[in-house]
């Protein structure tokens, strides 16, 4: 970094000056609300119910850890569509990139091509893999009734556990294309004298990947994974669409859930209450991922 | 002598076994990126012929993939009798508005933190736990807070709420472009007696003006894709593409129509122009910006 070499004409106000417009509509339309909302989680506010409202003090996060089985359950749901995701998505994704890794041709045609659907909203993207799915004239269906694979209509969203696959698999579709352009962008800063000496020393292709790509893709894939897994405990627009949290509330998410407390029964208060809930478990991932982050930069220097 | 013989032969065999191993490798190179391009764009396909097709090839069996008599009647459709002509205002009127404020507003903020280190750690802290917070906890407070003073139902409140959440994401990236822009310039032009909001006005931006428009269409396409809040957030006035799209999957699960299909087309056009546009800042912009949710 350098310093200005103007030190005499640096005027000590010009710093805060120049960051209090974004710093001022921060405070004022994300952080005063947020401390808003947690003062509204203390209290019993239900709009269903009418405007008067009490002080309840920690009653309705007691209600949300311990007897709430629905949030519970959308918890465990949230952790089984996540688990599975992030699988996929990172070894889908390390595929993709070391197969473009070796492509001598038309890479940035194809990594463009392959990128878009990360760049699609979730509510498009899973607009779209509902018209794929559909039950009589979705392409899914048809392909396999061309190919003879499938003899009946089949219902992608029949039970809970098709659902969950369901939603992962879309998911994987959305959100592969993230993992692989962040892990072709790691691959292509290792450098290749690595891999050239490691020939000379009769490596095979394959314990060139295992002591070279992996080692040195490690915490490129670690940042990936956090990123994913923290976007991901934020899944809403993708199930507002392909299932509404159905069949009963087998893929209702964190965020789902507090949507519909929020804005469909207008408990307000134990809706605020329920996202200060699912901030706290952002905050430990974050806490986490910038852990990870800096053992990357103490290894780096 | 017999062996001196051999010897080019062997050599020549093996030149030949890796020289077959290296084409083998290419081909199925070829067939996995093939493969991965099949899946990945075959929704688009779907969507896109099914936009195309007449009323009755939606119902066909076989299916009709490749619909002969394309028309584009189901997009007229949509814009005449579904307002689709509205919503798609109201989105590029927002995604616009909000851009532009974002950039407006996160540039002084960007060039402290790069020219003086405003904030040092405290500040970059806060914009990436700011990038990580749940939009879920964001919308009940400001729901409320709306509602009390009017500005549901508006481009207004929607604007300033993608403004400021946008935030950290365009300084995140300004930050970047401004580390990289060298001080020497604007000390020249400072020399010429240009005031420092003058230099970032006139010397600056001009240079990282392509930066700027990078920032611009992360901004943008995050403003567009975004469907949170505009659905708790937006009326029958102000509903944009996201919330639109989502009122055609009443139909149950079997959505042939036209309409629902065109709207995902139109849905989607931002993404792939920028996905092609953007292609070296891909990596960076939906780390920090994403599409959540």
């Amino acid at each position: 970094m350098r310093v200005s070499a103007f030190p005499l004409k640096r005027k000590q106000w010009e710093p805060f000056a120049f960051a209090s417009p974004s710093l001022f509509l921060i405070a004022l339309v994300i952080l005063f609300p947020l401390a808003y909302s947690f003062y509204l989680s203390l209290q019993n506010f239900d709009l269903a119910v009418g405007p008067e409202r009490d002080f309840v003090g920690a009653k309705n996060y007691v209600e949300a850890l311990f007897k709430d089985g629905r949030f519970l359950g959308s918890i465990w749901n949230t952790a089984v569509i996540i688990a599975p995701s992030l699988v996929c998505e990172l070894l889908l994704g390390l595929g993709l990139a070391l197969l473009l890794g070796r492509m001598t041709r038309g890479r940035p045609i194809v990594t463009a091509l392959l990128a878009i659907p990360a760049m699609v909203s979730p509510v498009m993207a899973a607009m779209a893999w509902r018209m794929m799915f559909g039950v009589k004239y979705g392409a899914i269906n048809n392909l396999g009734r061309q190919l003879g694979i499938l003899d009946v209509y089949f219902d992608w969203f029949a039970t809970p556990a098709l659902s969950i696959a369901s939603v992962v698999l879309v998911e994987v579709w959305h959100n592969t294309p993230f993992m692989m352009l962040v892990l072709l962008a790691g691959l292509q800063s290792i450098p290749q004298e690595l891999y050239e000496s490691a020939r000379v020393d009769g490596a095979s292709p394959w314990q060139s990947f295992w002591s070279i790509t992996l080692p040195l893709l490690k915490f490129t894939m670690a940042v990936g994974v956090m990123i994913r897994l923290i976007d991901l405990t934020k899944l809403f627009g993708l199930i507002f669409v392909l299932t509404f949290g159905g069949p009963g509330s087998s893929t209702e998410t964190v965020a789902f859930t507090t949507y519909l407390v929020g804005f469909k029964d207008f408990r307000m208060s134990y809706a605020a209450a329920l996202s200060y809930v699912i901030v706290g478990g952002v905050l430990v991932l974050t806490l986490l991922f910038m852990w990870i982050q800096r053992a990357r930069e103490a290894r780096a220097a | 002598m017999a062996i001196a013989l051999e010897r080019p032969r062997v050599a020549a065999a093996r030149l030949k076994r890796s020289r077959l191993r290296r084409r083998v490798g290419a081909v199925l190179t070829w067939v996995g990126v093939a493969a991965a391009l099949v899946f990945f764009l075959a929704p688009f396909f779907w969507i896109v012929t099914t936009s195309l097709k007449g009323n009755e090839d939606f119902f066909a069996y076989p299916p009709v993939w490749i619909p002969l008599d394309a028309s584009l009647k189901h997009y007229v459709g949509l814009f005449t009798r579904s307002s689709g002509a509205r919503y798609f205002t109201n989105s590029m009127v927002i995604s616009s508005l909000s851009m532009l404020a974002a950039l407006v507003v996160s540039l002084p903020t960007a060039y402290s933190i790069a020219r003086w280190r405003f904030g040092g750690g405290l500040l970059s802290t806060l914009l990436l736990v700011l990038r990580m917070l749940p939009a879920i906890a964001l919308i009940i407070p400001v729901y409320i807070m709306y509602k009390l003073l009017g500005l549901t139902n508006s481009y207004l409140g929607l604007v300033m709420l993608y403004t400021v959440v946008y935030i950290p994401f365009a300084v995140w990236l300004l930050v970047g472009f401004l580390r990289d822009f060298p001080i020497e310039i604007e000390e020249a032009a400072m020399i010429d007696g240009c005031s420092r909001l003058g230099s970032l006005v006139r010397v600056v931006v001009p240079i990282i003006a392509p930066g700027m428009a990078v920032v611009a269409l992360f901004a943008f396409i995050a403003t567009w894709n975004e469907f949170l809040f505009a659905v708790v957030l937006t009326g029958i006035e102000t509903k944009t593409m996201m919330v639109l799209v989502t009122s055609f999957t009443s139909g149950g699960t079997d959505m042939f129509y036209g309409e629902a299909s065109a709207s995902v087309v139109l849905g989607v056009l931002p993404a792939f122009a920028v996905a092609f546009m953007l292609q070296r800042y891909l990596v960076k912009g939906l780390a920090l910006g994403g599409t959540k949710g």
